[in-house]
């Protein structure tokens, strides 16, 4: 247990620098629960199990605790020798001044907030009625409630009802309005309805619509009426200091009931923060927010309602709540209109969520007769198939190497990222984010790199360096290859991939291809069947769909068939906010896919084993099969 | 080069067919099938081991030559029952309850077989009892994996099942998977512990020789 108050003991001072942060804890706290603490967000990749070695510190002043076994096999004897600590690992034992690199900070990023737009029928479910109801008197001595719920039926909107919180905020507003208003209606699917609130006559009725990832949250204010996208934001999700996958956060929520509602604040309150930012941004008012969806995957679906966790986190991995949820607004703890409600889609299963859904609504999957393979890859990537109106899908562990972890100079797509690569005339060419001197490599660079190596025959089919290769190297005893010198990039150090590096991506690659080829089985399929392939997500976006394809990653069909499609979960979430007729669809769908699970698929291992390959051997393995 | 000689380099390489033809050809040629074993099969193990901890080879090429050698020890293991080769102890292996994850397991199971182990598969998703009972069946190691931070966990209570049922000295365990460090190895009592799968064969030898 982190010993942040030591009974009867003293407090130390920590100092982050160059972040200039201060924080008192107990002596025998970790360095990472200290600046968690402090607010200061660093890389846990593996949410301080000492098992990925990114959240290096080194003391400038004072002390730290003794080496553990696991710092000495994260960090070699040069970096130890310099004074480098993992954050997870070090424990305080007296005041100390700390320096934490760039490269330890979870930096702000490039965030991904653009999509595509489907055709549908504008119908929220939110709608508003004018009222211009007749003032109280001798003669009219109606409630205000009955007054204004007669007005409702007269104006359209009959059997609405009113909830005491929506009651109490009306009486004043409608009489500092002259009896005039705009009302806000929930509408039900029987034909009743739900008083929001009232409103100014005229003013425009807003909804939120908000794309919950694990590492990224992503906003968005929509104009109820018109349909349009008034404002974006995007925001890390503050979660990621207790770790950056959903398992690690479910590890820890299950240490405590405190902590699991610390991580629902900590999400819920970034959300809120987010429709502070669109408000500004668009020059609204909360208030005027009478709508919101959430989708997100189904980890993050029940860190947001509340839901416990913990039979997510083993097999046979059950969500609490899989249909469609609408939660009062302010229950959640988002501060919206009086009674608005927050709309969650259906999760498929565990590992293929909300999130998942919306996707498939926003891309068309749901609609289509047509036979579309769509995949949303992340550190967990959903995949599915619809052919002929069936729809398969599944979830397979991809793993960090796309967002840079676990890559020698990984890093996420920050500015100095390489994230793109092509090899001319014996040297590699790269590309960076904001064209910055380079610094490290992000998903779509490192699958580049690969790719470029390759053809360059610098990389064989098993995925082993060419040796007498001038590029590559064993100088620091693993076969490295030289992408970058130190004197072109932007911190004086070579940047370069390493084997190590090559067999993470045949990992990370190896699982989403096996993935694919498993629906496609199940579907008696094979990929040139594929009418589309949309690939949703940051990463799908900045993919090279050549380089993905010559490392196996995608199936090999013609470029044209492909649509790279951004944040299609987020467009999903919007269609949800202005069409019922789509919430319809989003809940049948859940019902609809096929989900399959991957862990208990007998030819599963073979798949995977062959996909692994960058040569032929997964045409190999179908031939066998 | 001899059978031996081509078995070997054909498991190393991963070439699964070629393998099985040469456990074929060897036996019929009547090449003694304790020396295939131990000549062939579980010296190209080793020598893949070897290549994996020297960052030569990595999980790719291990899984596929491991599916060789699995290949050829099915061929094999007939010929090496009615010689009577004896197994070099017996490793009960299985993820913990709460994981299904098998590929890290199986490649373990595969890497302890080709050196000369014999195996008890109990699969995925495995419960204590089932752990016990396979030491009761006569495992002397068992070999838990974890995947998975909100199943590691569990390894814990399965060593105390064992505990509790009375059989602690009459097996050594063995832990892995990603989340596992030598901390949690020894914070639950575990015998030995390994990052990878050729290190597992390692360990699993040192802790029968303990």
């Amino acid at each position: 247990m982190p010993l942040l108050r030591a009974p009867g003991g003293g407090l130390v001072n920590v100092d982050l620098q160059p972040v200039g942060r201060r924080v008192q804890v107990a002596p025998g706290s970790t360095v990472l629960e200290a600046a968690q603490l402090a607010g200061v967000q660093l890389v846990a990749v593996c949410g301080g199990l000492g098992t990925c070695g990114t959240c290096r510190v080194r003391a400038v002043d004072g002390r730290l605790g003794e080496e553990t076994e696991e710092e000495r096999t994260w960090l070699d004897g040069s970096e130890r020798a310099q004074g480098w600590r993992l954050a997870c690992q070090t424990r305080v034992v007296g005041a100390v001044r700390l320096e934490i690199p760039p490269e330890s900070l979870s930096t702000p990023q490039r965030l991904q907030t653009e999509g595509l737009s489907v055709d549908f029928e504008l119908d929220p479910a939110v709608i508003a009625i004018d009222l211009a109801l007749a003032p109280p008197s001798l003669e009219d001595l109606r409630a205000d409630t009955r007054r204004l719920l007669e007005g409702l039926a007269a104006a359209g909107a009959p059997g609405t009802s009113v909830e005491l919180r929506v009651a109490a905020s009306s009486s004043d507003r409608l009489r500092d309005q002259h009896w005039q208003g705009r009302a806000a209606v929930r509408r039900r699917p029987d034909g009743t309805g739900d008083l929001v609130c009232i409103r100014p006559p005229k003013e425009p009725l807003l909804g939120l619509a908000v794309d919950t990832g694990t590492t990224k949250l992503a906003a968005y204010l929509v104009d109820l009426a018109g349909g349009h996208t008034l404002a974006r934001a995007g925001a890390m999700n503050p979660q990621i200091v207790y770790g950056e996958d959903v398992v690690t956060r479910v590890t820890y929520a299950n240490t405590s009931p405190d902590a699991a509602r610390l991580l629902h604040e900590r999400l819920v309150g970034e959300i809120d923060n987010l429709v502070g930012v669109l408000c500004a941004q668009a020059g609204a008012r909360r208030d005027q927010i009478v709508d919101a969806v959430v989708v997100g995957n189904t980890v993050m679906h029940h860190f947001v309602t509340g839901l416990p966790v913990r039979q997510l986190g083993e097999a046979p991995y059950i969500s609490a709540v899989s249909d469609a949820v609408v939660a009062g607004a302010a229950e959640i703890g988002l501060r919206l209109a009086g009674g608005a409600a927050v709309y969650l889609p259906p999760n498929i299963a565990a590992y293929v969520g909300s999130d998942h859904v919306a996707m498939l609504l926003a891309t068309g999957l749901a609609d289509t007769e047509e036979t579309v393979l769509a995949l949303d890859i992340g550190t967990n990537t959903e995949i599915s198939l619809a052919h002929k109106g069936v729809i398969w899908s599944c979830s397979t562990a991809s793993g960090p190497a796309f967002e840079g972890a676990h890559i020698h100079d990984g890093m996420r797509a920050a500015p100095g990222a390489i994230e793109h690569v092509r090899f001319r005339n014996g040297a590699f060419q790269v590309q960076t984010v904001e064209a910055q001197a380079p610094v490290g490599i992000c998903g779509s660079g490192i699958v580049d790199a690969i790719a470029a190596a390759l053809d360059a025959g610098i990389i064989d089919e098993r995925g082993s360096l060419a040796k007498d290769h001038p590029l590559v190297s064993r100088s620091s005893g693993k076969p490295t290859c030289l992408l970058v010198p130190a004197a072109r990039t932007g911190h004086g150090r070579d940047v370069v991939f390493t084997r190590s590096d090559v067999n993470e991506v045949q990992l990370a690659k190896g699982a989403i291809r096996a993935g694919t080829e498993l629906l496609l089985q199940e579907a008696g399929l094979c990929a040139s069947n594929l009418d589309r392939v949309v690939v949703a997500g940051a990463f799908g976006t900045y993919l090279d769909l050549q380089s993905a394809i010559r490392v196996g990653l995608l199936v090999d069909v013609d470029r044209h068939r492909y649509h790279q499609v951004g944040n299609a979960a987020g467009r999903g979430a919007e269609q949800l906010l202005l069409s019922r007729e789509r919430r319809a669809v989003a809940d049948r769908l859940a019902m609809r896919v096929r989900y399959v699970e991957l862990t208990v698929n007998r030819s599963f291992t073979d798949v995977f084993a062959a996909a692994l390959s960058f040569g032929t051997e997964l045409g190999r393995a179908e031939e066998r099969g | 080069m001899t059978v031996i000689d081509e078995l070997r380099q054909a498991v190393v390489d991963g070439q699964l067919k070629p393998a099985v033809a040469k456990v074929e050809q060897g036996l019929a040629e009547g090449t003694e099938a304790g020396r295939l074993l131990t000549e062939g099969l579980i010296a190209a193990m080793a020598q893949v081991g070897q290549l994996y901890e020297e960052g030569e080879i990595f999980v790719p090429e291990m899984l596929v030559a491991a599916r060789a050698m699995t290949a050829a020890l099915g061929v094999l293991k007939p010929h090496l029952l009615e010689e009577g080769v004896e197994a070099a102890g017996t490793v009960a292996i299985g993820t913990v309850q709460g994981d299904l994850h098998d590929i890290g397991k199986n490649l373990v199971a595969m890497m302890l077989e080709g050196s000369g182990f014999e195996i008890m598969d109990l699969g995925v998703d495995v419960p204590a009892e089932r752990f016990v009972q396979a030491i009761r069946e006569g495992a002397n190691v068992v070999a838990m994996s974890a995947l998975l931070t909100t199943t590691m966990t569990n390894m814990r209570e399965i060593i105390q099942a064992i505990t509790d049922a009375g059989l602690r000295d009459q097996a050594s365990i063995v832990i892995g998977g990603a989340p596992i460090t030598k901390t949690y190895a020894d914070e639950i009592g575990a015998d030995g512990y390994a990052t990878d799968a050729s290190g597992a064969v390692r360990v699993v030898r040192e802790v029968l020789a303990a």
